[in-house]
This record gives structure tokens, C-alpha cells and sequence, in this order.
């Protein structure tokens, strides 16, 4: 009797402290299963009104020479199309199951850095805002989703519409640039106890490639985006051919991102399918270290594509059969999991459900895509169908099939989870029907479309070039896709009211998620499990029941915090207790801010824009200070000797991988203008260098070794304190801030002296900016080293607190060495290289 | 009758599968070879998969589901990618390097110089200096290198009966390898969007007999004179 | 027991095969190669282009043909020490525990595709000029 009581008051307590505010106050809400939902919620209208401005598409192709609507507004509505079903569907939906999912798979209460979360979220929602509102009023971006310079520079593209794209995709990105840092921490190092890397599901195996993608893929396009809307916005001439830019390099720098991101959109799917073929056939599923294998195979062949989407700018052929080469090799992998797939069904007895069939719809599709992607990689083959419509069907056919469909398996087959109703399989049936044959009949044909030469984006034809029935054909098939979707949303809603109560774990799945509440509650388990095999749910099928009644680990909650383990990234064995931040308006207040800042430097109010900057900047500082031993997060108290200190006790916490991912991310996008700078260098046709470098070489060297000494002595600070000594610490962190500040005004001191005409070269351009971006992250790091000097002083880091200094290390580190390896590749190297070739 | 059927569908003026010179015949042959083994391969996986969902479970032992594992994982994921890569580049690349503009075993090539300009096309024969808008005539049988430049934005070249496409891009000089088999007129296109003026940025190449080459240069330079 | 220790670390020498790095070290390899031979074409055209007559037989050919072998026997080195590594007889000393031995065993595999990854493009260097 005790004992249920107990566990009730458990359960009541655990509910008030992860609980959302009520009404409007779940705006503040960090939840991951909250946040999860909204980023695909607000994904599928994006999915609306991305099919709408399809629909237009084809109905102005349906027949040869129509004039239904302008050929601006056909512009327009193909490259909405596709920014919007890339950037706010895509890959936000995937990111969203994966934080949806992913805290529940891997047997933790939340991500780990729950506010980052919810950033992402309103980034992503404002920016699609922000996008969306360039098509109502009539302004919207017309170029074609990937921008080619020089169409979409200010000469060519004088309207706002490029800003709005490079601007709102921008701020896009940063939220799934938050999600894939977080993703990735939060699979390594919040599994539950016992967790091996073996013995994940192999979901998360899929979505930790996709989220170190995101990493290493997104940083090229952040970097062009801010190089192009610079040339538009401040004449700096980074494409520009005659002052020695060049428009390839947007094309490199643009498909650096671009193919990757296919295989971002992709893996996620392909982990949808790898979970539930075993599910369906009723066995664990074959050759899980294959998978594996060509999960990780994926992610790094899919980095050496890029150049197939350039095959025809003129690069050596020697050169495109390199990429040719790597193009096909990205097949294997594919064909291994197909096999694999394959074999599990052979193997194992399988169920046909509704999500089954979605499955089966994905694999014809997807192979069929598959299949005419290896032919568009022979180089003479791609030479004849680039840029026709034959491509445009394959690009369908691999995304369409390699992620919607399976999207769409996944959907129905976590919705007994979120909503404990299971859908109506007729209704579904109908549904899949009708959207498999709509997309075939739609884009089957276009292939031939494309071998007939009809190039792609034309918005109109003249009659009788063997065009006509395909693209009505392929119109009537558009429309009757657009039919079986709205019957799929349709079912989704319905469900909700008329869809029977689903069992527990209605499926007979294996993976951690199905012991949960249907619908979970905010923190997913009372108690957390210790994991022994890769199936805990079919070897112990009582644990939802043991879990639930608190016979679990972590299963007190007197202390008020949000907790869950922080465990080993390899054996899973727990290190310390993670303290998660509760609900939060932060994340609100910063995104809005630079929703602000982006609509400033919309309309050109610079001056606002800069007021902005510091507006946005202060919630984020106000974020970082709300931490470790601040009163709001974990305060210093006399607490009882445990197995597990809490993070902000410990030296290496999963904030400090955080750290470690972004750099990663940060380093990504600073290798990205490296190559940018040696890709002028030796390939833009009217590059033009001074004969000595504008910087003075001593200004640098002295700059760097103000530099060097604050990152040392801010080391010695981190070094006392992770051996639990503090004392010279707060002196020692305030010296590294002044060394800081005298290398800062140095840094600018050099810039301000030197002679750099940035709207008539290139190379003085790419120097100015690549001096600012040195500079942006000395600020950061003597900004960083003031407050934490700050905190020391009110004790938030002490001998008992040493974590932070050990976060922000990392951070210094990276600033110094960025800073000497400019120093050497813009300054020095250049100088032996001499003045252009 | 299928046959036929197919391949009146398969004519057009733009249509890369109604070939009218070595390259796009070479690379109507490539997609054909292709086309009938990517079906197979798509039939044959498919069925595979649903005789799998169909057939009773075997619930095989640990050992021979190890072996059964490998040996599609093997056969499937790896030969058979792996082969039909080699096989393709076998093929591909040395379709690839007829299509490259290396000087011919014997006879000379004709030059000529296309710049895109939104939304047309000036054509100009440097050696005998002729300049035309959105029309192109070329000798039949005779290798043509057309030298590709753009002043504004990228357009691409393209004439789908006859070869690939190139890029035209600003600031730099690509070459494209031609040739056309039999008189007639062949159409081109942009490929690359250029802006609204990009659905209509289309061009003609005529190909006469060498006489008729002649006579049409002849023509064009005294009209000129 | 510290004898032992010794002599397994003497016996392998840098990181053990069942180290997590091992599954992206091969690839990394794969990435950096890509990369030096992209870019080493790239610039040995622009300083001394060789005459398309010739055909592959030349220098830039030959000298990334020397790279990518080498390259291609590294990675598959690779392979064959960690998939020994996983063996009947290996794995009772080196890999002790089931974590190291299903690394090795991926990583064995992962060298040994971007090794055919690699040893592929040596076709089209014996085919193709390398500047136009």
C-alpha cells in the first residue's frame, strides 16, 4: 500500500517539475517531446504549401503554351517549391522525429540541451516566416533553389527576393545546426546505463550520421550565404568575375552542402525502414554490423559527390571521373541495406500493416531512383540529361521515395505513441494507393520528358515536340498524388477522434519508446532502465510495469531538478548526473531578436540591425549565466556522497562534447573559406593579388601572441580547477580577459590601418572577412573568460565547480589556432607563392 | 508494333534518343544498355522482396542465418553494385574520352564561338569571320569545336540530337565537340536557368554537305560585303 | 599481468583496432585523398599542362596513379590487421572485450571499401588526359 502511494507521489512530483507552463506559457516549453511535435506540425503545413506551389507548377505545364500565370510567378513558385520543401520540410520533419524519438530510444528523460531545442525551433519557425512572407508579397526569391551566382546577384537579381532567401535560409540553418549538435551529444553520451554503441537501436545509429552531417555539411552553405548576401548587400565582389571572384565558387561551395544534405534527408529514412522491417517480420533485424558499416560508409562518400552537380561547368574530365567514381560507389552502401532488408524479411515471419505498405512503396521507388542516379553519375550520359527534366524525375524519385514514403511508414507507425489511437487502415490504404500511383504515373514519364530534351524550369513549350501528353499525363498524375496526400492528412486527423484505442506497444516492437505512456509524459520514464541487449523490450516485456514503478535508476525527484544520466560514449556506463534546464523564455526572446536583426537587414536599417546584435545577444549571455551553480540551475548544497556527481561537479560533461561538436561545425565552415580562399587563388580566371599582403605581418604576429598568452593563462585557470585547487584562479581568469582585450584592439588596429579595397577585389574582400571572423571569436572568448571570471567571484565556479573553465578551453584553444593558421595561409604562404599566377 | 510505337515516341527535334552524331549516338547506346539492365534489376529486387514478405517463416538456426546473411549481403550488396560499377565505367569512359576536343587522327576542325546573352545567342566564325544571331550552320561529317562564353549569367549549350551540354560561364572559356551526321536542322536550347527570358533562349544548327557549306559561306560573305 | 599488458602494446603498436577512431580513420584517409588528388590535378594543370596528344601516359597521370596505389595498400593494410585482429586466435588477448571486437570487425570492412574505393579511379587515370 506504501509502496503505490510512494510511487504515485513519485510520479505527481516528477510530473510538476517537467511539466510545460499552462496556456501561452508553453511558449517557454524546452521539452523535447513538445519541441519534437511542433517542428513536424509546423514541417507539414510547410509541406502544404510546398505542394500547393507544385500544383501550380503543373497546371501551368499541363498543356504547351499556356499562359495561366506569369512567367515571374512560375519563377518564383518553382524555387519556393523547392527551398521549401529542402530546407522548412525536409529535413526540420526528420529533425524533429529524431527529437521526438530519440531521448525515448536511447532510455533518457530529454536531450541534453533542452533549450538548444527549442531555439532551434522558433529559428526555424521565424525564418520560414520570414521566407513564406517574400510570396505573399509578391517579392519572393526567383532564381532556382541553389541561387547560381551570378543570376542572383544584385545586378541580375536587383529585387529583395535573394535576401530573402540567403537571409531566411540562413537563420533556418541555425536551427538545424542546434539539432544536429544536440542529436549528436545527446546519442552519445545521455544512453541509458549499460547502452553499449552495439547495443543501440539502429535508429540512432542512422541519426548519428545524419546529425555529424548536419555538422560537417551545413557550414559550407552558412558561409556562402553570408560571402553572397554580403557582395549584395556591402559590394564585396566574392563571385564576381571581373574583380577577380568567381560564380564556381558559389556552385562548389553551394553542392559541398547540397549532396550531403540529400543523404541528411535520407539516413533518417532509411532508419525509419531499419526499424520496422524487424518489427514487422517479428526478428531482430540481420546483419546489424552492415548497417552500421554502411551508415558510416554513407555519411563520408556522401561528402566526395559534390562535383556531379557540376559536370558540366568545364572542369577536366579526369577530374569529373573522380567524383563519377565516388557517385557509384555510394550505391554499395544502399545495396548492402536493401540486402540486408531483404534478408530480414526472408528470414523472418512477416506482418503486412498499413506501414508496410509505405515500405514496399519506398523500395520500388527508391531503387528505381537509385538506379537512375548511377547512370546520371557516367559522366557522357550526365552531359545529355543535366538540367532536363529527366533529372528532375530522378531528384523526385530519390526524395519522394527515399524520405517521404518512409516518412510516412514511420508516422503511422509511432502514431499509437503520441496519440494511443491506431488509424484506419482502409482509409490509409486509399491513401498510399493513391499517392504511390499519382507519383509514378507523375514522374515515371518525365524521365522520357527529359530524354526528349525538355530542359527544366522552362515555364511554358511550344506544341508538338513530343512534350505534350507526357507533361499533361504527368499533371493529372500530380494531381491525383495531391488526392492520396490530403487522404493521408485526412486519416492523420480523423484519428484522432475516430480511431480506436491502441494497446501498449500495439506493434510488438523491441526498442525503449513502447514501454511509455500513450501519449509519454514530459520525462518519459519514472525510473531509467539498465540496458542489457539490443531488444530489452521482447527479453523483458514487464519492463514498462518495473520501470514505471520506480524499480529503475534515477528515481527520486526531492531535489526539484530535471535529471538523466550522462553515460560513457562507448560502454554506457553512467559518469554523472546531468541537471536539464527547466521551462525557459530565453530561446523565445533570442530567436525573436534575431528574427528582428533579419528583418532589419531586409529593409537595409543597418543601424537597427546593429541594436539587434546586441539585443540578441544579451538573452544568450543570460542563458549561459543560468547554469552549473547559479541558484536557478543546480546550487552548491551539502549533498550526499553518491556513486554519480552532478555534471557541473564533474571535468567532462556532456557540455563539454557540445562544445567540442560545435567547434567541429565552427572549424567546418573555416575550412570552407580556406578553400574558398585557395580555390580563387588558383582557379577564378581574373584573380589579382597585390605584390605585398595589406596586412602588416607584425601587427599579426603581435596580435597572435597577446593571443596565445591570454589562451594560456586561461588554461592554467582550467588546469588549478580540474585539480580542485582555486585559489589565483578569479586573478588568473581576469588577466586572460585584459590579455584579451589588448589582442582584440590590436587585431583592429591592423585591419583599420590596412589599405583593403573590399568592393574591388576578391582577395581584399576574402581578407577582410576572413579578419572579422578571427575577430568575432576573440570577442566571443574575452566576453566568455569576463563572465567567468565574474562567476567565480559569486562562486558559481569553484574548486567544487570546476566545469565550466574546462567547456570554455576548448573554445580558447580553437580562437588561438585559427588565428596562427590565417596568419600562415593568408599572410605568409601567399608571400612565397608571389603575386598571382 | 510496340516497337514501333516506342520509337516514334522516341522522335522529336529535341530528342536525345533520336541521335544525328557520334556522341549522342554513343550515349542513346549507353542509355538503352542501361535502361534494360537498371529494369532488371529493379524487377528482379522487387519480386525478390515480396516472395520474401510472402513466403512462411524459416526460422533459421543462429549458424545459417549467419550464412544466409552474408551470402545476400555479399551477392547483393556488394557484387552487384560493385560489377555494375565496373561494367559501366568500363563502358563510360571511353565514350567519355571520344566526346573530349583532342585534335582528330586526320582532317582539321572547325571553330566557332557562341556567347550567351540573356536571352540569345551571337555566333561568330573567327577564321572567316562571320557573325550570326541564334542560328548555326555547320559542314556535315566534319568535327565542329564550339567555344563557349557567356557576358551576363550561366546559360548552358545544348543541341540534344547532335551531343551534351556545356556551360557557358562568365569569365571563362569552355569548348563543346560536335558533330552531325546528315543535312538537316537541328534545335538547341538553354539548359541552364538564365532568368525570364530562359524557356525562349532556343537556336538552330543547320548542317549542310560540304558543298553546301561552301556555298552558304560564300553567300553569307558577299550578303555582308 | 603487467608482462602481458606490455607485450600487447608492444605488439600493436598506436591505437588498439577495437578504438572507436578506427571507424572513421579509414574514410578520413579516403576524404583526405580525394581531396590532395582533386586539388593536385587541379594545380599541376594550371603550372604545366601536358599536351592532350600524349594521353594518360605523362607525369601528373603517373605521379597520382603512385599516390592512389599507395593509398589503396594502406587501406587495405588496414583491413587485414583489424579483421586479424577479430580472429579465433587474436581476439582472447587483444580484443577482450565484445565492445572492441564488433569495432574491429566494422572497421575491417570500412578500410577495406575505401580501399576499392580508392584502387577504382586508378582505371580512369589509365584512360583519360588529365587536362581537358
Amino acid at each position: 500500500m506504501t509502496d503505490t502511494s510512494e510511487q504515485a507521489g513519485l510520479v505527481r512530483e516528477l510530473n510538476r517539475v517537467w511539466a510545460n507552463l499552462p496556456g501561452w506559457g508553453s511558449l517557454s516549453a524546452v521539452n523535447h517531446s513538445t519541441v519534437g511535435l511542433r517542428f513536424m506540425v509546423t514541417g507539414m503545413v510547410f509541406f502544404l504549401i510546398g505542394g500547393m506551389l507544385a500544383m501550380l507548377v503543373r497546371t501551368q505545364l499541363a498543356l504547351p503554351e499556356q499562359n495561366l500565370i506569369s512567367v515571374e510567378l512560375y519563377n518564383q513558385a518553382f524555387t519556393m517549391h523547392g527551398t521549401v520543401m529542402m530546407f522548412l520540410f525536409a529535413i526540420p520533419v526528420l529533425e524533429g522525429l529524431a527529437m521526438y524519438l530519440i531521448p525515448k530510444l536511447i532510455g533518457a528523460r530529454d536531450l541534453v540541451f533542452p533549450r538548444i531545442s527549442s531555439l532551434g525551433y522558433y529559428c526555424y519557425l521565424f525564418g520560414g516566416i520570414i521566407i513564406m512572407s517574400s510570396l505573399f508579397l509578391g517579392v519572393a526569391p526567383d532564381s532556382g533553389w541553389f541561387m547560381y551566382t551570378p543570376l542572383s546577384s544584385n545586378t541580375f537579381s536587383p529585387g529583395p527576393g535573394s535576401d530573402f532567401w540567403l537571409l531566411g535560409i540562413t537563420f533556418v540553418e541555425v536551427s538545424a545546426m542546434a539539432a544536429g549538435i544536440e542529436l549528436t551529444v545527446s546519442i552519445l553520451r545521455t544512453r541509458a546505463p549499460g547502452m553499449t554503441l552495439s547495443q543501440m537501436p539502429i535508429f540512432c545509429w542512422y541519426i548519428l550520421a545524419m546529425a555529424l552531417m548536419i555538422v560537417f555539411g551545413f557550414p559550407p552553405l552558412i558561409l556562402a550565404s553570408i560571402l553572397l548576401e554580403l557582395e549584395r548587400a556591402a559590394g564585396m565582389p566574392f563571385f564576381d568575375v571581373t574583380a577577380g571572384g568567381d560564380p564556381l565558387l558559389w556552385q562548389h561551395l553551394f553542392w559541398l552542402f547540397g549532396h550531403p544534405e540529400v543523404y541528411i534527408i535520407f539516413l533518417p529514412a532509411a532508419g525509419i525502414v531499419s526499424t520496422l522491417i524487424p518489427v514487422f517480420s517479428g526478428r531482430p533485424l540481420v546483419g546489424y554490423r552492415w548497417v552500421v558499416l554502411s551508415i558510416i560508409l554513407t555519411g563520408f562518400i556522401s561528402f566526395g559527390l559534390w562535383v556531379h552537380h557540376m559536370f558540366t561547368v568545364g572542369i577536366p574530365q579526369l577530374a569529373q571521373a573522380f567524383f563519377s567514381v565516388a557517385s557509384m560507389m555510394v550505391a554499395v552502401p544502399t545495396a548492402i541495406q536493401v540486402f540486408v532488408w531483404l534478408a530480414t524479411l526472408w528470414m523472418g515471419k512477416v506482418v503486412f500493416r498499413l506501414p508496410m505498405l509505405w515500405i514496399m512503396g519506398f523500395l520500388v521507388i527508391f531503387v528505381c531512383g537509385g538506379l537512375t542516379g548511377v547512370m546520371l553519375a557516367l559522366v557522357p550520359f550526365n552531359w545529355q540529361v543535366h538540367d532536363t527534366h529527366f533529372v528532375v524525375a530522378h531528384m523526385h524519385y530519390v526524395l519522394v521515395g527515399g524520405m517521404f514514403f518512409p516518412l510516412m511508414a514511420g508516422l503511422y507507425y509511432w502514431l499509437p505513441l503520441v496519440s494511443g489511437r491506431m488509424p484506419s487502415q482502409r482509409i490509409g490504404q486509399w491513401g498510399f494507393w493513391l499517392t504511390f500511383i499519382g507519383f509514378n504515373i507523375t514522374f515515371l514519364l518525365m524521365h522520357l520528358t527529359g530524354l526528349l530534351g525538355m530542359p527544366r524550369r522552362i515555364y511554358t513549350y511550344e506544341a508538338g515536340l513530343g512534350w505534350d501528353w507526357l507533361n499533361l499525363l504527368s499533371s493529372v498524375g500530380g494531381f491525383i498524388m495531391a488526392a492520396g496526400v490530403a487522404l493521408v492528412l485526412l486519416d492523420l486527423l480523423m484519428h484522432y477522434h475516430f480511431g480506436r484505442k491502441a494497446s501498449r506497444n500495439p506493434w510488438h516492437a523491441d526498442t525503449l519508446e513502447w514501454v511509455l505512456e500513450q501519449p509519454p509524459a514530459p520525462y518519459n520514464f519514472v525510473s531509467l532502465p539498465r540496458i542489457q541487449s539490443r531488444h530489452p523490450v521482447w527479453d523483458n516485456p514487464e519492463l514498462g510495469e518495473r520501470l514505471q514503478a520506480g524499480e529503475g535508476s534515477l528515481a527520486s525527484i526531492e531535489h526539484g531538478r530535471r535529471e538523466t544520466w550522462g553515460t560513457d560514449a562507448v560502454t554506457g556506463e553512467p559518469s554523472e548526473i546531468c541537471q536539464l534546464p527547466t521551462n525557459s523564455w530565453l530561446p523565445l526572446l533570442a530567436a525573436g531578436t534575431l528574427a528582428l536583426l533579419c528583418i532589419s537587414l531586409l529593409l537595409g536599417w543597418y543601424l537597427l540591425a546593429l541594436v539587434c546584435v546586441v539585443l540578441a545577444a544579451l538573452p544568450l549571455f543570460r542563458w549561459s549565466w543560468e547554469n552549473g551553480g547559479h541558484p536557478t540551475a543546480a546550487p552548491l548544497t551539502q549533498e550526499p556522497p553518491g556513486e554519480c556527481l552532478l555534471e557541473s561537479r564533474t571535468t567532462d560533461g556532456p557540455g563539454r562534447w557540445g562544445m567540442i561538436i560545435t567547434l567541429l561545425a565552427d572549424g567546418t565552415l573555416y575550412l570552407s573559406l580556406l578553400f574558398g580562399w585557395f580555390y580563387l587563388w588558383t582557379a577564378s580566371p581574373q584573380w589579382s593579388a597585390p605584390d605585398a599582403g595589406p596586412l602588416s605581418i607584425w601587427g599579426l604576429a603581435l596580435s597572435g601572441i597577446l593571443l596565445t598568452l591570454a589562451s594560456l593563462r586561461f588554461r592554467q585557470q582550467a588546469r588549478r580547477l580540474a585539480r580542485r585547487v582555486d585559489t589565483g584562479v578569479l586573478a588568473g581568469l581576469w588577466q586572460a580577459t585584459g590579455l584579451g582585450v589588448l589582442h582584440i584592439l590590436s587585431l583592429i588596429f591592423v585591419l583599420w590601418t590596412a589599405p583593403l579595397a573590399i568592393t574591388e577585389s576578391a582577395h581584399d574582400a576574402v581578407l577582410f572577412f576572413m579578419v572579422l571572423f578571427l575577430l568575432f571569436h576573440s570577442v566571443l572568448a574575452v566576453i566568455i573568460t569576463a563572465l567567468q571570471a565574474w562567476r567565480t567571484r559569486l562562486g558559481y565556479v569553484s574548486a567544487h565547480l570546476p566545469y565550466e573553465p574546462q567547456v570554455v578551453w576548448p573554445f580558447w584553444l580553437y580562437t588561438t589556432g585559427i588565428f596562427w593558421v590565417s596568419l600562415a595561409l593568408f599572410a605568409l604562404l601567399p608571400m612565397a607563392w608571389g603575386p598571382s599566377p | 508494333m510496340v516497337i514501333c510505337l516506342l520509337l516514334s515516341a522516341c522522335r522529336g527535334p529535341f530528342s536525345t534518343l533520336d541521335p544525328a552524331g557520334p556522341s549522342a549516338r554513343d550515349v542513346a547506346g549507353l542509355w538503352w544498355a542501361m535502361f534494360g539492365f537498371a529494369t532488371l534489376v529493379l524487377m528482379v529486387v522487387t519480386a525478390l522482396w515480396v516472395y520474401a514478405i510472402r513466403r512462411p517463416a524459416s526460422h533459421p538456426d543462429q549458424q545459417s542465418a549467419q550464412v544466409m546473411q552474408n551470402r545476400w549481403v555479399i551477392w547483393g550488396g556488394l557484387a552487384l553494385p560493385l560489377g555494375s560499377i565496373a561494367l559501366l565505367l568500363a563502358f563510360g569512359i571511353p565514350v567519355g574520352h571520344r566526346m573530349l576536343p583532342l585534335p582528330p587522327e586526320t582532317g582539321a576542325v572547325l571553330q566557332i564561338e557562341v556567347t550567351g546573352h540573356q536571352w540569345w545567342w551571337a555566333v561568330y566564325y573567327p577564321e572567316q569571320n562571320i557573325g550570326l544571331t541564334d542560328e548555326v550552320h555547320i559542314p556535315v561529317g566534319t568535327p565542329v569545336d564550339v567555344v563557349l562564353r557567356s557576358t551576363d549569367v550561366i546559360h548552358s549549350f545544348w543541341v540534344p540530337r547532335l551531343g551534351g551540354k556545356m556551360d557557358m560561364i562568365p569569365g571563362r572559356i569552355n569548348v563543346l565537340r560536335l558533330q552531325a551526321d546528315e543535312p538537316g536542322v537541328y534545335r538547341g536550347s538553354c539548359t541552364e536557368f538564365c532568368g525570364i527570358g530562359h524557356a525562349h533562349m532556343q537556336f538552330t544548327i543547320t548542317a549542310h554537305s560540304a558543298n553546301d557549306f561552301l556555298t552558304w559561306q560564300q553567300q553569307v560573305q558577299e550578303g555582308a560585303e | 599481468m603487467k608482462h602481458t599488458k606490455k607485450n600487447a602494446i608492444a605488439r600493436q603498436p598506436g591505437i588498439s583496432t577495437g578504438h572507436p577512431a578506427q571507424l572513421v580513420i579509414g574514410l578520413t584517409v579516403w576524404c583526405v585523398w580525394f581531396v590532395v588528388v582533386y586539388g593536385s590535378q587541379a594545380v599541376a594543370c594550371k603550372l604545366a599542362a601536358p599536351d592532350p596528344i600524349v594521353g594518360a601516359f605523362n607525369p601528373i597521370n603517373l605521379m597520382l596513379g603512385l599516390i592512389t596505389l599507395l593509398i589503396a595498400l594502406g587501406l587495405a593494410w588496414g583491413a587485414k590487421t583489424c579483421w586479424r585482429s577479430t580472429g579465433s586466435s587474436a581476439s582472447a588477448t587483444a580484443l577482450n572485450t565484445r565492445q572492441a571486437w564488433f569495432i574491429a570487425r566494422i572497421a575491417a570492412g570500412l578500410y577495406a571499401v575505401s580501399a576499392i574505393a580508392t584502387f577504382i579511379v586508378l582505371w580512369p587515370l589509365l584512360v583519360l588526359p588529365p587536362c581537358v
